[in-house]
């Protein structure tokens, strides 16, 4: 960035008038967000005059909007809880077993990465495989983590959690390694003329140079660690997290499309939240960094 | 002073492995004795191994040949028992602590107690104490630079080595980081080792300069400036500054003809 150099509290140039960085912040979320609605629905508009459009917008490939949000206050099932209370209670489920799973992936990755940082022989050594593990769908891991998983008596929660960690640990081993090799030459001598310990080169130089690094893997791997959770809960046969709402919704498209459509955002606002939070810690942690957003 | 010299070196030479066979030939036949309380440059081409040799002092390269002592031990053994400190072309501050922390960061690791008062000494010295709460990075160059100074001074180093400290500076900021140098110097009686390729620079500075040569690197030339002392504007506007400058750059000529 060309301006990461200004002092902290400068008044930035250019951007929305001078409204205070939140107020700024929240105004170009909604934006988009109208934008979107307005994009989705003139797309459906547009259909009504009978112009040739790749995707049928009827209302059951692309319900209105407003249905979608009607359906989020309408019961689920017959006489049975409101879709919005039963997400909330989907959603908490499957993010206990993903922020679980996630922090197994971060402790793991972090490990990895300092391993792989201090032998190379390490490295050479359990690199491919690293690499090779995420190569193999997560579909065909899944039933076997649950099933081993099984075998030697652990809840099964921590069962999809594990699925979970397998999706996390890897951006963070890789952005590890590279934030921890990411020191200048001369500043790994600087420590070297101080007769410094290898232990101590970590945790005063190399760790903090790669909390950036480290906290944009963490922010991968936060929506990672959802999907892996979801993907986890149905060989596990999860009746109550986000995984079986989306199976039941998307076998029911055909005639509650705006279900599942309401479902997916729910899902969606889960990962931001998570992401949210890995934010949030970064700025607590590494409030001193430059600015690089 | 009849204490031993800082640095020894006898016979010093460092050959470089190349990768097919091709070794370098960094420094050749290195005979050199530097005294507490100098101020010695290290002056020559690129190539002629003046990095190479304040490296070797520092224990960052090892020698292939010939004997070298720093404070009367062998290198190694002086870099484990923090006998110097050592500032770099760029001052590779850490981005993430502030100015006062930085000068901390060699105690922390000495475990020195009193930490922070030594930091705010430090800083008052290279006249940075105001900025002791700042980020590195909301300095200038030239006040980067004095951080690195007053963190290679922190744990009071009795040698300080510097390789091109003000290299990537302008020439204002250059000539009053010298005479702030100077200042230092005169302050701490550190000895220090100076590496430059600017001849003015060396000679404005220096007590000794030690003109080098390239391929192999040799001593060619020890010129005692001879200058008095303290110096400031007016060393610089003397004959006799003009004359030692002539004198180095005579000694360079001579013996790197045609090589630039």
């Amino acid at each position: 960035m060309t301006d990461a150099r200004r002092a902290p509290g400068a008044v930035p140039r250019s951007g929305m008038l001078r409204l205070p960085a939140r107020t700024r912040r929240v105004l170009s979320f909604v934006g988009v967000l109208v934008t979107l609605v307005t994009a989705w629905e003139a797309y459906k508009l547009a259909g009504r005059t009978g112009v040739a459009l790749p995707v049928s917008p009827d209302n059951v490939t692309m319900p209105h909007v407003w249905d979608m949000a009607g359906e989020l206050f309408s019961p689920a099932r017959r006489g049975g809880e409101v879709l919005v209370v039963l997400l909330a209670k989907a959603a908490l489920f499957t993010l206990r077993e993903a922020l679980v799973g996630f922090l197994i992936g971060a402790v793991v990755g972090f490990g990895l990465g300092v391993l792989f940082v201090r032998s190379t022989l390490a490295e050479r050594a359990f690199m491919p495989y690293v690499v090779a593990s995420q190569t193999v769908p997560i579909l065909a891991i899944a039933p076997m983590v649950v099933i081993w998983g099984g075998r030697i008596d652990i809840p099964q929660w921590l069962s999809v959690s594990i699925i979970s960690a397998y999706l996390t640990f890897f951006p963070v081993t890789i952005n590890t390694l590279r934030g921890l090799r990411s020191p200048d030459p001369t500043a790994m001598e600087l420590m070297r003329s101080y007769a410094a310990s290898p232990g101590e080169v970590l945790w005063k130089l190399q760790v903090p140079a790669a909390l950036p690094y480290l906290f944009t893997a963490l922010k991968v791997s936060a929506s990672a660690s959802i999907i892996g959770a979801i993907i986890g809960e149905l060989p596990a046969g999860f009746r109550d997290g986000l995984g079986r709402a989306l199976l039941s919704f998307s076998s029911a498209f055909a005639v509650q499309s705006a279900k599942l459509y309401a479902t997916v955002i729910f899902t969606a606002l889960v990962g931001i939240l998570l992401v949210g939070t890995v934010t949030l810690v970064e700025r607590l942690l590494a409030p001193a960094h430059r600015e690089a957003a | 002073m009849s204490a031993p010299p800082v640095v020894a070196a006898r016979s010093l030479g460092k050959i470089f492995a190349g990768g097919a066979g091709d070794a370098v030939e960094a420094l050749r036949e290195i005979d050199l004795e530097i005294d507490a309380g100098e101020f010695v440059s290290l002056i020559g081409p690129s190539g002629c191994g003046k990095s190479t040799l304040l490296r070797l002092i520092a224990d960052l390269v090892a020698p292939t040949s010939g004997r070298l002592e720093v404070n009367g031990k062998d290198p190694h053994r002086a870099r484990l028992d923090r006998d110097y400190g050592m500032v770099f072309q760029r001052a590779t501050l850490l981005d993430w602590r502030t100015v006062a922390r930085n000068v901390e960061l060699p105690l922390e690791i000495m475990d020195a107690a009193g930490r922070q008062d030594r930091a705010r000494h430090m800083l008052d010295l290279v006249q940075l104490g105001e900025f002791a709460g700042h980020y590195p990075w909301q300095l200038s160059g030239g006040m980067q630079q004095r951080v690195a100074i007053a963190r290679a001074l922190a744990f009071r180093p009795a040698l300080l080595l510097m390789d091109e400290p003000f290299g990537a500076l302008d020439e204002m900021t250059r000539e009053l980081m010298q005479q702030e140098l100077l200042r230092i110097w005169h302050e701490t009686g550190t000895t220090v080792v100076f590496v430059t390729h600017s001849i003015p620079e060396a000679v404005f500075l220096s007590t000794t300069v030690v003109v080098m040569s390239s391929r192999p690197g040799r001593i060619s030339d020890v010129i005692a400036t001879g200058l008095s002392h303290p110096r400031n504007e007016d060393t610089r506007a003397s004959q006799a500054y003009y004359d030692t400058i002539t004198e180095v750059r005579t000694a360079l000529r001579r013996h790197d003809g045609a090589a630039t």
